[in-house]
């Protein structure tokens, strides 16, 4: 009765003093919170908000043009071949213009025909560097145009449908139905192998204008090259914006610009827990140190995966074994951590000496240390890691002398509080390692008489 | 804006509507998460993910009832998590240390202990103490609830709670004597 009533009063008084306590978090709490959260925001379908959804909707759009790019781009060769080129191929190659092509298109579609591409391209398109120099106002001179494709046209004529002008008339032809092509077009003057990536990202610029200019590049971090076509490769994460000046021998500037979107990379770092874990016996906990990485990608290297963040494990045999993280960004850029041996046996060994001299005073019990035996009065091992352990001795009759289960307590050579003849005996070890790995061993000792 | 207000809010997943509602409970719920934790990182820590636990389960509420009442039992199960998630690496106190520890005094004065004092007293407890005492003193469940929530057996949850009970009891008596000293003195 008494003990209730007490444990009322111990009850109240925690839950009256306790029960409506405010205590202000401190401001880190929110934002890691909300740092947290916009994470799982993220991850979460929300047709509300950008998320992964988006993300992976404009990711794989993006693949579809590049791919598409791509493609046209290798297929050149095959449509020049197939498909006689147009006499408009001529001016489409001069004039790297955008505007020219919208220009064509219009006059396309008002015409209402497809029929005659090569006539109403010769007749209608603008010659570049006119619009360039009439500040951007397009304007349509037939006549010098004419003169223009003459001069080119001789050349033209020879290489018939060669690759490099091939690629240009694939994109008139793809751009054709598109009125709005002059950003695209521009852009697509110089086509970046790849227009974003995991650092270090290599990418290979192919320009499209005509070899005789002089190029000038320049990277957005520092970087420039005059190389007609060129490579680069973005060493640090940022958006580069990457432009082409191109001087063509009559005087005339080209400047195109794109940007190059370089992501950082995830950094895959993790430790096992409990260091010393015996296998397979403990599960083991993996405590994941990994930075800027939105997925996970455990392999235990028993066969057996998991995408948690901090998975455990449970090994079925003992052994040693590799484990690998392979960590992903939310822009896919990968890295990987990985612990070879995990459970390293390297530092795992016993030994045994082949002789000792027992204490002549007496017997000790066979504690020993290893400062302490240094006249090897005790026959005990050298080890490391070693979790269980039986010794035993016998006589060279077999007959069992000493049994110790304490790795700590050594053979003083005694028996019964008598001391054992000199001679020859057989030791016998078994036990485990701290990894799980058993070990057995044995062989002779010899105990020696003292000498005084 | 209003609870309810709040609880639509953040039932759309709405930014501003979840800060207030962090911004109106935090500190309330940090005084609940403060009795699980060993300290104020990891009731801070606890209260981070009672509070992802919240905004994303907030369609569990079902209206009626206490909305603090639930937030509160949204923060209990998680330091419940966190006690499970953290059980490996406690530092284990011998229980039997505490098995003599009766003291003979009967009743503590509510006005004489500070809430920080009764703080600091259920973070210095085992992990395993602390929670079946303030599951069961304070948050007032059932011992069989209890070993359902911590996966223990009933009775550990009655032992471990009357072992608890022992060891603060003892602590609020040193800790009495050593207030008293302070007065007796000046």
């Amino acid at each position: 009765m008494k003990g209730k009533k007490e444990d009322k009063n111990l009850r109240d008084l925690f839950r009256h003093k306790l029960e409506n306590v405010e205590i202000t978090p401190g401001a880190s709490v929110k934002t890691g919170l909300m740092r947290k959260l916009g994470r799982k925001e993220f991850l979460r379908f929300n047709p509300g908000r950008f998320n992964i959804y988006y993300f992976g909707g404009i990711v794989a759009a993006a693949v579809a043009v590049a791919l598409l790019l791509v493609l046209s781009g290798s297929d050149d060769d095959k449509k020049s071949l197939l498909q006689p080129a147009p006499s408009s191929e001529i001016t489409i190659e001069d004039l790297t213009d955008t505007l020219i092509i919208s220009e064509e298109e219009q006059s396309l579609q008002s015409t209402g025909a497809g029929e005659t591409t090569g006539k109403i391209s010769a007749g209608q398109v603008v010659d570049k560097p006119e619009s360039k120099s009439s500040s951007g106002i397009t304007n349509v001179q037939p006549d010098e145009k004419t003169t223009f494709r003459q001069k080119d046209g001789i050349n033209r004529s020879d290489v018939d449908g060669s690759i490099s002008k091939g690629s240009i008339l694939s994109d008139t032809g793809r751009y054709r139905n598109n009125v709005q092509s002059n950003l695209i077009r521009k852009d697509a003057l110089f086509a970046p192998s790849v227009t974003s990536g995991c650092i270090p990202l290599k990418v290979r610029f192919k320009s499209n204008s005509i070899s005789s200019a002089s190029f000038n590049w320049s990277f957005g971090d520092g970087g420039n090259s005059n190389e007609k076509d060129s490579e680069w490769i973005f060493d640090n994460d940022g958006e580069y914006k990457v432009t082409l000046n191109v001087l063509h021998p009559d005087g005339l500037k080209e400047i195109y610009s794109a940007v190059i979107t370089a992501h950082p990379l995830p950094v895959a770092h993790f430790e096992v827990y409990p260091e010393d874990a015996v296998i397979p016996d403990d599960e083991i906990q993996l405590i994941n140190y990994s930075a800027n990485a939105v997925r996970f990608r455990w392999e235990f290297g028993d066969g057996t995966a998991s995408d948690l963040f901090e998975p455990r494990h449970k090994y079925e045999k003992a052994g040693n074994y590799t484990i690998r993280l392979t960590v992903y960004s939310e822009f896919g850029c990968s890295d990987s951590h990985v612990l070879v041996n995990a459970f390293s046996g390297s530092d795992n060994f016993i030994e045994f000496p082949n002789a000792f001299i027992p204490n002549p005073g007496g017997p000790t019990g066979g504690y020993y240390s290893f400062t302490s035996d240094e006249a090897a009065r005790i026959f005990h091992p050298v080890f490391s890691g070693v979790s269980d352990y039986q010794l035993r001795i016998f006589s060279k009759r077999g007959i069992l002398i000493f049994e110790s289960n304490d790795i700590n307590i050594g053979w003083d050579g005694y028996l019964n509080g008598q001391r054992c003849d000199p001679g020859v005996y057989i030791w016998k070890v078994r036990g485990n390692f701290r990894n799980g790995e058993p070990f057995t061993k044995m062989g002779d000792l010899t105990l020696l008489k003292d000498n005084q | 804006m209003s609870d309810q207000e709040i609880i639509e809010g953040c039932a759309k997943h709405d930014r501003q509507a979840q800060q207030i509602l962090y911004d109106r409970y935090s500190r309330f719920l940090l005084g609940v998460c403060m009795r699980y934790a060993v300290d104020r990182a990891e009731a801070e820590d606890i209260l981070q993910d009672s509070f992802l636990k919240i905004f994303f389960g907030i369609e569990d509420f079902s209206g009626t009832g206490s909305f603090t009442g639930w937030l509160r039992k949204v923060a209990v199960n998680t330091a419940i998590t966190h006690y499970h998630k953290n059980l490996k690496y406690r530092y284990y106190v011998d229980i039997e240390e505490y098995m003599s520890a009766e003291t003979g005094v009967s009743s503590f004065e509510e006005d004489f202990y500070t809430s920080d004092e009764l703080y600091k007293i259920l973070n210095d407890l085992p992990a395993g103490y602390r929670m079946v005492f303030n599951l069961y003193a304070i948050e007032g469940y059932k011992h069989k609830e209890i070993a359902e929530l911590l996966g223990i057996d009933t009775n550990t949850s009655k032992s471990q709670y009357s072992r608890a009970r022992a060891v603060i009891r003892e602590k609020l008596e040193i800790l009495r004597r050593l207030k008293n000293s302070y007065t007796d003195n000046g």
